[in-house]
């Protein structure tokens, strides 16, 4: 009889217990990830209203936005994309709470860490959309500068500026997120560099000619615009 | 900030010196010693031959010049008049050579002279511009005397121009001015102007010194805000416009752009009142008429053809979200064309210019990128007009404008219908 108290009844009454202990926590969990999704749900519907009354799809397409999302996949407008967003992440945020509201010490102690974690990656999420937003910005500022001063390599150069200004935002985003720190700097200063020098290199020695030839061209071309002598105003 | 410059040390000396006066003319300058010289001469002759009983101010407002032109303000002086055959005794006539403050440009320096206008309490004013040389002491008789005896507000300037000069106002700001507010004024940016003392006074009222009317802006913005609020306006014919040879650096799309920003930027201001105009009505024009000789422009056609065809081969993905399919289409076509068939029609020339200013109102993309991606099509239509008008002589040059400007008319009221 004690041998069956000892190896059944008690870890039986133990897990009952210990079930009444947690039932509470569990049902305040559930109740928290339900009124999570509602209310993601509510604030999807009212930033979306908030969003198509200040004109949110045209100010993004102003930005260049709507192209990057639409390159990404994402058929649907950006007010209502980034809704969507905000209620995944009320859900989300819930659902953590919820988690935590468990009291399970494992789950408290990876959430802590996750927590401490998330403002890098929101950060880091921060840099790369501004990243691609200038990179826009002066990607097109270059190449109509360059197309305005007749530069046949325009959109090259453009698209160069474009590059350099999202791969700048990407280093600082992985150094960010703490992602090979020094590697990731070092790498991107060793590339830049490196491609400076090769053009340099390139353009001395290998087209000495080309060099001497683009001179000349550019010479002799600013010595006819001299000669245009339309006033324009 | 209105009114600081005449509170400045050493202008509110001369002002308190000076106390009113009737006339003034403003010169604006920057590193103009080379010519400035002979305008103010012109100015000063030009107040005593013809407004001799009246005070006289001349403001030199000038943009921090290096090259000493405030001293060549100050130092010149007409000594001998019987040389311009002038016998009779001048009432008074004062300088104020000051360097304005603001953004530096043309319309900052315009701004100090309408507040130093406002101090003397003047009458009539005027403005001409610091480079010319084909400046006489008649031309300060025709801005200002439309003011002071027939009570106009602005005088607008007529000149003689070589056929390939100011293309920036025959192909956009004049049959723009024209077709939207109704009136013919045929050289709204000519930058020497006259206009009353009421008018100097409604123009220090605009909060506009932040913007491109602080820069080439200017011209328009006083054209456009004379007509737009009613005030009278005329033209004097002034003979021809000779002026320095242009800064080889100056930047092109920078100018259109700053030209281009500024009638837009006046497009949405005055847009209840542009809708409204239907026909175009002439202004007065005083001046005797007579053909002047014009110094030969040089022009690169193949170069502009070449700097077209680069922007229609880089620039299209901008310009498809502002230009309609057929004309995207047409472009593309004429990229390909030989210098001989290059031709930009007028109706394809004023959809682009209509379908620009739609694309700022509706703020499809940054301002600057939008109309600055419009220099090579400004450059192709240049190129086109100089191959048509090869040939031709001035009156020949001036139907073609008149053609542009009455197409600019036919497609006036569907653009204005777009414009929402």
């Amino acid at each position: 009889m004690n041998f069956l108290q000892r190896i059944i009844i008690e870890p039986f009454e133990s897990c009952y217990e210990k079930m009444l202990t947690f039932l509470p926590y569990f049902l305040t969990s559930l109740a928290l990830f339900i009124a999570g999704i509602i209310l993601g749900v509510v604030l999807r519907v009212i930033f979306l209203r908030i969003f198509r009354a200040v004109n949110l799809d045209r100010a993004t397409e102003r930005l260049g936005l709507f192209e990057m999302f639409s390159k990404s996949g994402i058929k649907e407008p950006p007010s209502s994309f980034i809704a969507r967003i905000i209620e995944w992440l009320t859900i989300f945020t819930f659902a953590v709470v919820a988690l935590q509201t468990l009291k399970i010490p494992t789950v408290e102690h990876l959430l802590e860490r996750f927590f401490l974690y998330l403002p890098n990656v929101f950060t880091a999420a921060v840099i790369l959309l501004f990243g691609y937003v200038l990179g826009n910005f002066f990607g097109r500022a270059a190449l109509i500068a360059c197309v305005n001063a007749g530069l046949k390599k325009a959109g090259t150069l453009g698209r160069l500026v474009k590059i350099t200004v999202f791969i700048l935002s990407a280093t600082m985003a992985l150094e960010q997120l703490g992602i090979g720190r020094e590697t990731v700097i070092i790498a991107f200063a060793i590339v830049f560099g490196g491609i400076v020098l090769a053009l340099a290199i390139a353009f001395g020695f290998g087209g000495r000619k080309m060099a001497k030839d683009y001179l000349e061209k550019n010479i002799e071309s600013k010595k006819e615009e001299t000669r245009d002598e339309i006033d324009h105003l | 900030m209105t009114g600081a410059v005449t509170q400045r040390e050493g202008v509110h000396e001369r002002i308190t010196g000076i106390g009113e006066a009737d006339i003034l003319v403003g010169i604006p300058s920057y590193n103009n010693a080379r010519t400035i010289g002979h305008v103010v001469k012109a100015v000063q002759a030009g107040f005593a031959k013809y407004f001799p009983d009246k005070r006289t101010v001349l403001v030199n407002s000038d943009g921090g010049s290096t090259d000493g032109t405030m001293d060549v303000v100050q130092a010149t002086t007409i000594d001998d008049f019987s040389s311009i055959l002038l016998s009779h005794r001048v009432a008074s006539f004062s300088k104020i050579a000051t360097p304005y403050h603001g953004i530096p440009g043309k319309g900052s320096a315009f701004r100090t002279v309408f507040e130093i206008a406002r101090a003397l309490g003047v009458k009539a004013c005027a403005v001409v511009d610091s480079d010319l040389r084909s400046i006489t002491p008649e031309w300060i008789e025709l801005l200002i005397k439309p003011v002071v005896n027939d009570g106009y507000d602005y005088v607008s300037p007529l000149y003689h121009r070589h056929k390939y000069d100011g293309t920036i106002t025959n192909s956009i700001v004049y049959p723009l001015t024209r077709s939207l507010y109704g009136k013919i004024v045929r050289q709204p940016i000519g930058g020497d102007f006259g206009f009353s003392g009421k008018l100097a006074q409604f123009y220090l009222t605009k909060d506009v010194w932040e913007t491109d009317v602080a820069r080439y802006g200017i011209d328009i913005w006083m054209t456009t805000t004379a007509i737009a609020n009613g005030f009278s306006v005329c033209q004097s014919f002034l003979g021809a416009k000779i002026h320095d040879a242009k800064d080889p650096g100056a930047d092109l799309s920078a100018m259109l752009f700053q030209v281009v920003a500024a009638t837009f930027g006046l497009m949405e201001e005055y847009v209840s009142m542009w809708k409204k105009v239907s026909e175009t009505k002439k202004v007065p024009v005083f001046g005797f008429h007579y053909e002047v000789g014009l110094e030969p422009v040089s022009v690169n056609i193949q170069r502009m053809i070449d700097k077209f065809t680069l922007g229609t081969r880089e620039l299209v993905p901008i310009w498809e979200n502002i230009l309609s399919g057929d004309t995207l289409g047409f472009l593309r076509k004429l990229s390909q064309a030989s210098q001989k068939k290059f031709r930009m029609p007028d109706e394809i020339w004023a959809d682009i210019v209509y379908s620009f200013a739609l694309a700022a109102h509706s703020k499809i993309i940054n301002q600057e990128h939008l109309l600055k991606s419009l220099t090579p099509l400004y450059i192709g239509r240049t190129a086109s007009f100089v191959i048509e008008a090869w040939e031709s002589n001035a009156p020949e040059v001036e139907e073609k404008i008149e053609h542009l400007c009455r197409v600019y008319e036919q497609l006036k009221p569907s653009f204005a219908n777009r414009w929402t």
